[in-house]
């Protein structure tokens, strides 16, 4: 019995090995050599040593990146679980020409980041579209410079990835707003219970893992943003991932580059934690 | 029926810039200079031409790179499938909680930005003789690649009752057979999605690009080439080009992505 289950659970292991090899070689491997990149000495290869952490918290780019990437973090992803959720709930009813609608929703989704970033240039350059549009409503009276730095280049940010990836927040949570039964809402209806009331007792703790599997996967990347940044606005305003390329491109200083990358990994870590801390993790059951 | 209204308009307001942007795109690709490179452009297409497009065309800046991402996208999907079919299929089987955290340990492995992997991964690749190689970027590429098929291929096998699964193996058939007969023609509407969405994501990706290629550039990277020479047009054109096939596919997915994937692989 026992040979049997051996030779049951060989061949389980088998079919997961080529998985795990490649999970633990090539993603768990590389992050732990970065890792241990940020604590060596850029001359001497000595470690462990903090020099790397000294120099970037010492570089005022270091900073401005770690307070962007909080801001662009916060805010944005802030408004794309808003939008996300409207749009959600709008989408939900049933209507004619839903179909086309969520079709048209979804176009972002096909559309390649590097193009998303190409367009947003076009709308946010000095002389692009949203300066045309203001000027010809007579909103500004000079073309106003979005790349100029400050929070109005990083709201450019914002903008971009919530184009680009609100449509998937909505998607997971119209799949959420699926899963919760008609009876309810009719039941509630029948107690009395208004539009406002229903959706704070009903919609939103059972939307509950929705919002919370929203939050993880675009909260994870919203932290790591890197090509939009990096084409929107280069090397004026930098988030910590391209500040991390950058001291890598520009001078060829993968030690400080890695330090950078190891901050980053951290932030992201802690907010995970402080998010699941301040939520808990039981789920809502009627 | 003020609400109602509302909505509605709220709902256009949102498709009006959701399309904003890709029309701004076209239209530029489309216009001559003279209509675009003015202090105030209009919004409107007034003249067509086609000259940025030939310009693509004729560059020499189209052909390889579109051969390149092709075939690095068409070679990433394929591997990620035939990895992820086997060990999602067992990571499926496994008990609630080992599930878990299997599920887990693939997404933590996105906590790390990517710049922090690419940078290793790059260091290493030279020294393999990997560095601008299609393999060599195929191999980076299966890494972003890799976790999303899993839990979609997890969150597949799912769906499909476990009785069926008995009573083939009551039936005679072994556990390769069960998989074989029973599981992956099942599978296969997840599997597609799988497929796609795989191919999409490498099409896609630009910062492992970006650290592993030098000489040759895969069509993301190739934009950016663009973009830093300061081309309008060329870039519109370009973008335009390598949009609309990914627009394409995504249409086909969507019709296909059924809520059952993405739910499943972390429901009881």
């Amino acid at each position: 019995m026992s040979f049997r289950k051996l030779k049951k659970s060989w061949l389980e292991i088998l079919l997961i090995t080529p998985l795990l090899i490649y999970i633990l070689g090539f993603t768990l491997a590389p992050v732990i050599y970065a890792v241990y990149m940020s604590f060596q000495d850029k001359f001497t290869l000595h470690f462990p040593t903090l020099v790397n952490y000294k120099y970037i918290f010492t570089h005022f780019q270091f900073k401005e990146a770690f307070f962007n990437t909080c801001f662009v973090a916060g805010v944005g992803i802030t408004l794309e679980l808003t939008i996300g959720l409207l749009v959600a709930l709008i989408l939900y009813r049933n209507f004619k020409g839903r179909g086309i609608f969520r079709a048209i929703m979804l176009l972002p989704l096909g559309v390649p980041t590097v193009v998303a970033a190409t367009n947003m240039r076009y709308i946010f350059d000095t002389s692009g579209y949203l300066n045309s549009f203001l000027l010809k409503l007579g909103v500004v009276e000079h073309a106003v410079d979005w790349a100029g730095g400050g929070i109005k280049t990083l709201m450019t940010i914002v903008v971009a990835d919530m184009w680009k990836v609100t449509p998937l927040v909505m998607l997971i949570l119209l799949a959420g707003l699926e899963t919760i039964p008609e009876q309810l809402y009719e039941a509630a209806r029948i107690d009395g219970a208004g539009a406002w009331k229903r959706f704070k007792h009903i919609t939103l703790p059972l939307l509950k893992p929705a919002i919370t599997m929203a939050l993880v996967i675009r909260g994870i990347d919203i932290f790591r943003i890197f090509d939009l940044p990096l084409i929107l606005v280069g090397r004026h305003t930098r988030v910590l991932s391209t500040y991390a390329y950058f001291e890598y491109y520009d001078y060829a200083n993968p030690y400080t580059s890695s330090a950078g990358a190891t901050i980053l990994m951290v932030m992201i870590l802690l907010t995970i934690i402080a998010y699941l801390k301040m939520t808990g993790t039981k789920e809502v059951q009627y | 029926m003020v609400f109602k209204y509302f909505s509605i308009l709220l709902l256009v307001f949102f498709t009006v810039l959701v399309i904003l942007p890709v029309y701004l795109m076209v239209k530029v690709s489309l216009s001559p200079p003279e209509d675009i490179m003015v202090q105030r452009p209009g919004f409107l297409i007034r003249n067509v031409t086609f000259r940025h497009w030939k310009d693509v065309f004729k560059s020499g800046r189209l052909w390889q790179p579109l051969k390149k991402s092709i075939i690095v996208a068409t070679t990433t999907a394929l591997l990620a499938l035939l990895i992820s079919i086997p060990g999602a299929y067992v990571i499926s089987h496994l008990s609630r909680t080992l599930r878990y955290s299997m599920i887990l340990s693939l997404f933590f492995t996105r906590m790390f930005p990517e710049v922090g992997i690419a940078l290793p991964i790059a260091v290493n690749f030279i020294k393999w003789g990997l560095f601008d190689t299609n393999l060599g970027l195929t191999m980076a590429h299966l890494i972003r690649v890799l976790p999303v098929t899993a839990w979609i291929l997890i969150g597949t096998y799912r769906t499909i009752p476990s009785d069926l699964e008995d009573a083939a193996q009551v039936d005679g058939c072994g556990r390769l057979g069960v998989l074989k007969h029973v599981v992956l023609p099942l599978a296969l509407p997840g599997i597609s999605v799988a497929l796609i969405f795989s191919w999409l994501m490498s099409w896609d990706e630009f910062t492992y690009a970006l650290y592993l290629c030098l000489r040759e550039k895969t069509m993301p990277l190739q934009v950016y080439y663009y973009i830093s020479r300061g081309d309008w047009f060329l870039t519109a054109s370009y973008a335009t080009i390598i949009t609309i096939p990914v627009i394409f596919v995504t249409y086909i997915l969507q019709k296909y992505l059924r809520s059952g994937y993405l739910a499943g692989a972390v429901k009881g």
